[in-house]
């Protein structure tokens, strides 16, 4: 096979087709699958751990968390300041782990916060009103770290030694391999909460009939709370995680994959902790897909995501693991 | 409570007409910038540069009303800034204006603001839209719209003759931001590119404010260009240069102006060493008429960095500040002197032609060398 | 007499169900009248004064009053979540843009905008309104983005980013009996004329038969159901209605601006508008009108009272606090709707 290259047009790139190289040996197309597969894998783990944020308040109280893509964005710049503390001092695994939890807690506080000051004096109010406080309460955070932490894009550190590392076949960078085993972990301790815990089980009661649970002497109002805290910290996590990935953060940088990763919870089913992670990986899969193999695939990703969320919601109405059944308006 | 609320718009309305006008007793230069929001960061930059090229004057002594900046935020949103054109075009004691930064908010401003005569010079948009609307023949008003910044058409250009003629690179890909300035500039180094004999394996569109470029640079990888142009700013920039070193993609990477800051250095890192940079006029750090800039712009904000379009907003404000010495405070006569002047600052000679674009079209091709730029051409 | 009920908790405190007229006290109409007069003497007034953007920014909460009242057929009386509002905003006014470059007259180009916006909007009804609560929401949000996304990337159609009209282009201004509407004041009272048209239509419809069906919808779908309303009918209908109010803003904008790009039809837009209805009251036009200008105008009131100051970058960090703040001490809205209102004097 040689390289045939094409001159492009504007408007389509042959991109991937003409890129055959002989020397490599293996298959040079499945090879690029595999790296593109990862490249998925990768972002749709970050993308899980934002959408089971939104799908955790979600199960509970049957609202959208508008606010949780700035507490993503709080976390990446709590992991920030606490690296600067700790970097002289610290290094490797150590210092990447006090950070993770530091952060943790910190973006778990902000949940707390939220849920007090746009949740909780909501909880008997019109249905939407909460949703339009937590907005309010997330464009103030946006401009409080504008105004007061950083007006500007500041890099993040690796905290790791970064390099590129030839897995079997394939190549990878070691700082995808960390992001996706922490990514991965972080989901095990959230099921092990949920499944195996009183706390999870109380929040599991909670999700399924608030009252009910209320009844049984489940201290609702504090379940509410540690709902938004768990949910905060994953999203803490992810904002780091996120900033050691893209090795720079940005006051608006929890926008677009707080977005995104609330599609990927509706895409998997509302209030299903399952789900969300599924979304949030079929969605990554998806945008890396799109912008790896279609036509100028970059500019059309985002259409092509949607359009499949839409599709698939055409077709189960409640999401792909959501429960059928009609619920209230 | 009906009542009460329509009876509070009748006092309102009562008190807005009762408010008399004021005397002026300063000459204003408004700052019409998205100081908050997404783009913040850039309309911060440019403020301050004007701030400070406001602050030189004062000092100077040389106007006998004191000078005053008013900051005005645009958001970044066309609608809001035809607003704060409005309100720029009703204060009288406003005689020039700089901005807007984005095309989108600078091409229905600039009608509002020709409707009353204030010369607006932009130091950052690039559509050529902006001034060659004057040129249209339903195009009644006066013609008072400049702006500092060269169109894109120059600087692809270049930098695609510079790739292909003196790096003789055959294959290149092509990157943009889908903004009109980096479309615009990817556009013509795609057109130029190809008319000097190159091939563009690639020409793809990105979102500001996307983060993950990995699918799209593995997808290119796997075309293996000799180059990567990036029509972009400088954040966008940073993460691609960077994801592709990490991803193994190793082809030298090109982009333009709005790339080259030194938060590009910081983000990046060493994954930036060997890029090319094309800028417009004379770098900044190689400017001997510059160099005073820089050192009081980084004395009086330490801590930001010159972004991108400072230089431009600040040369923006001489060239007002250098009109109104020869005019005085009226908003005709200084587009009048706007128009025929020959200013030379930190961008170099800068002088109108028709239109309100700028003369100074000297590019200049600079490269990352041991985390500096380096002029190479 | 008003049909009455015990709520089982506050045995004592009779519940008004719902009213059955509308009563408009001439008290209410004159100073309806009043404000309608000083609405329009008022801006003239200010015209060649220092305040005359004020006509600007009023023009500008103009549009978003008269997109509000268009979503509060969805949102606030029908009760569906739509996100992706602004999607129709943006294709009234790219039309408009779009046939008024060819130089059709503006009646013409806003009935095609109307009828570009409907289309969709059917075509998109039709095929997502059985989706329930935040399900439509997602789906409206996901329509919204692919709206503007291929606005930005169908180069040779909206050219992309750049906008329309392109160089060498023009939108022809209105002209109405050979006089052409170019300064914000001509607008300001294009817009006025709309918002009285649309406020009359709102009004009517929300005492209507229809307007109490949808209200049923929004309270209890099943209930309404089975009641022998024809809810996916209905619902198409308000559906329907939100995307004319829409186009016809959108067509006005496209028009006042000269120049449209995607830049105008982000999903923050979308989220605002939503977000005006519920402080200002779900239903209730008085209220939306309201919410409209609180939210609209709170931007322009603070860029007013912070421009030229430092404190200009706080302008959207106010914004948001008068967000919480507002939902915070009036949680039914500004000014809820009168059926609501009904059920929530329990203790009388």
């Amino acid at each position: 096979m040689s390289p045939i290259v094409q001159p492009a047009t504007r408007n389509g790139a042959p991109g991937a087709s003409g890129a055959a190289n002989s020397a490599s040996g293996r298959n040079p197309q499945l090879l690029m699958f595999l790296e593109q597969l990862f490249n998925a894998l990768v972002l749709g783990s970050i993308y899980s751990l934002i959408a089971l944020g939104y799908t955790l308040v979600y199960g509970i109280l049957m609202m959208i968390n508008f606010a949780h893509s700035e507490v993503l964005m709080a976390g990446a710049f709590v992991g920030l300041g606490v690296s600067i503390l700790i970097t002289p001092h610290l290094s490797g695994w150590l210092a990447m782990a006090l950070i993770l939890l530091a952060s943790m807690a910190g973006a778990g506080f902000l949940g707390f916060i939220i849920e007090r000051l746009a949740y909780r004096p909501l909880r008997r109010a019109a249905r939407l009103a909460p949703l339009i406080s937590a907005i309010g309460v997330s464009i103030m955070i946006t401009n409080a770290v504008f105004l007061w932490v950083s007006k500007t894009t500041l890099p993040f550190p690796k905290l790791m030694n970064d390099r590129v590392m030839r897995l079997g076949f394939f190549e990878a960078s070691s700082l995808q391999i960390l992001i996706f085993c922490t990514a991965i972990i972080l989901l095990t301790c959230l099921e092990w909460l949920v499944r195996r815990t009183m706390i999870g089980k109380a929040i599991r009661a909670c999700a399924d009939d608030l009252g009910a649970a209320s009844l049984m002497g489940i201290n609702t109002d504090r379940m509410i709370a540690i709902t938004f805290v768990i949910g905060g910290m994953l999203a803490g996590a992810a904002g780091v995680l996120n900033g050691m990935y893209y090795g720079s953060i940005k006051y608006n940088l929890g926008f677009l994959p707080g977005v995104k990763a609330f599609a990927a919870a509706v895409l998997g089913g509302i209030g299903n902790i399952t789900g969300a992670v599924l979304g949030g990986f079929i969605l990554g899969f998806l945008e890396v897909m799109a912008a790896g193999y279609l036509p100028n695939g970059n500019q059309w990703k985002d259409v092509f995501a949607f359009m499949v969320l839409i599709g698939v919601l055409l077709l189960r109405p409640s999401g792909i693991l959501g429960e059928r059944i009609a619920e209230k308006v | 409570m009906i009542q009460r609320i329509k009876l509070h718009l009748l006092v309102l309305a009562a008190l807005i007409i009762s408010a008399c006008s004021q005397k002026p007793k300063s000459i204003r230069i408004a700052v019409a910038m998205p100081l908050t929001g997404d783009m913040g960061t850039e309309g911060q930059g440019v403020k301050r540069a004007v701030m400070l090229a406001i602050e030189e004057a004062n000092a100077s002594g040389e106007f006998s009303l004191p000078l005053e900046a008013r900051a005005l935020d645009d958001r970044a949103d066309p609608k809001e800034a035809v607003s704060v054109a409005n309100m720029i075009a009703s204060d009288p004691s406003v005689i020039a204006v700089i901005g807007h930064y984005n095309s989108g908010c600078s091409i229905p401003a600039s009608q509002v603001y020709a409707r009353a005569n204030i010369p607006m010079i932009s130091p950052a948009s690039t559509n050529p839209k902006l001034t060659s609307q004057q040129e249209e023949p339903s195009w009644t008003l006066p013609k008072c719209i400049f702006r500092v910044v060269p169109t894109d058409d120059v600087q692809g250009s270049f930098a695609a003759e510079f790739v292909r003629g003196k790096l003789k690179f055959n294959q290149v890909a092509v990157i943009h931001d889908k903004s009109p300035y980096g479309q615009g500039l990817a556009e013509q180094f795609h057109d130029s590119f190809i008319k000097n004999g190159g091939q563009v394996i690639s020409f793809d569109g990105i979102a500001i404010g996307e983060r993950d470029f990995r699918a799209l640079l593995t997808r290119i990888k796997g075309a293996k260009p000799e180059g990567v142009y990036f029509g972009g700013l400088y954040m966008e920039a940073s993460l691609i240069i960077k994801q592709a070193r990490e991803l193994g993609l190793k082809a030298p990477f090109f982009s333009g102006d709005g790339s080259k800051t030194d938060e590009l250095i910081k983000v990046a890192g060493g994954a930036v060493e060997g890029s090319y940079f094309s800028i417009t006029g004379i770098p900044v750090e190689h400017l001997p008429s510059a160099k005073p800039f820089l050192e009081k712009y980084n004395q009086k904000y330490p801590g930001s960095s010159v972004k991108p379009f400072d230089h431009f907003g600040y040369e923006a404000t001489q060239i007002i500040l250098t009109a109104l010495k020869q005019t005085g405070a009226d908003r005709a006569k200084l587009t009048e002197a706007i128009r025929s002047m020959r200013h030379e600052g930190v961008l170099g000679v800068t002088e109108f032609d028709q239109k309100g674009d700028t003369k100074n079209k000297i590019i200049t091709m600079t490269q990352v060398k041991n985390g500096e730029f380096v002029i190479v051409n | 007499m008003p049909p009455t009920l015990k709520h089982p908790n506050y045995p004592n405190s009779p519940i008004t169900l719902f009213k059955t007229k509308h009563q408009a006290s001439w008290k209410s109409k004159l100073s309806s009248l009043a404000a309608l007069a000083a609405l329009i003497v008022i801006p003239a007034l200010l015209q060649s004064t220092p305040q005359a953007y004020l006509i600007r920014s009023a023009g500008l909460v103009g549009l978003y009053v008269l997109l509000a009242l268009g979503l509060n057929f969805t949102l606030g009386y029908a009760g569906l979540f739509d996100l992706g509002y602004i999607a129709f905003y943006a294709i009234g006014a790219y039309t408009a843009a779009k046939l008024a470059i060819l130089g059709w007259s503006f009646p013409v180009v806003v009935a095609a905008s109307i009828a570009a916006a409907l289309i969709v909007r059917l075509w998109v009804g039709v095929a997502i309104l059985r989706l329930r609560g935040d399900y439509l929401a997602i789906v409206t949000m996901g329509f919204g983005e692919i709206t503007r996304l291929v606005l930005n990337n169908w180069d040779s159609f909206t050219n992309g980013p750049k906008g329309l009209p392109r160089v060498g282009e023009t939108i022809m201004p209105i002209r109405i009996f050979g006089f052409s509407l170019i300064s914000n004041l001509h607008y300001y009272y294009l817009i006025l004329i709309f918002i009285v048209a649309a406020v009359i239509i709102s009004k009517r419809l929300e005492n209507s038969r229809l307007g109490r069906a949808w209200v049923a919808i929004r309270e209890d779908e099943m209930a309404a159901q089975l009641t022998g309303i024809p809810v996916a009918n209905l619902k198409l209908a308000a559906f329907m209605i939100s995307a004319v109010f829409a186009a016809v803003a959108g067509s006005l904008f496209a028009y006042w601006e000269r120049f449209v790009t995607p830049e105008s039809f982000v999903f923050w837009e979308s989220i605002l508008i939503v977000a005006m209805i519920v402080t200002g009251g779900m239903g209730s036009v008085h209220g939306v009108i309201l919410g409209a200008i609180l939210l609209g105008g709170a931007p322009q009131i603070l860029q007013i009272a912070l421009g030229g100051s430092e404190w200009i970058n706080y302008r959207y960090f106010f914004f948001g606090l008068v967000l919480v703040l507002t939902v915070l001490f009036r949680p039914q809205g500004l000014f809820p709707e009168k059926r609501r209102h009904a059920t929530l004097k329990i203790n009388g």
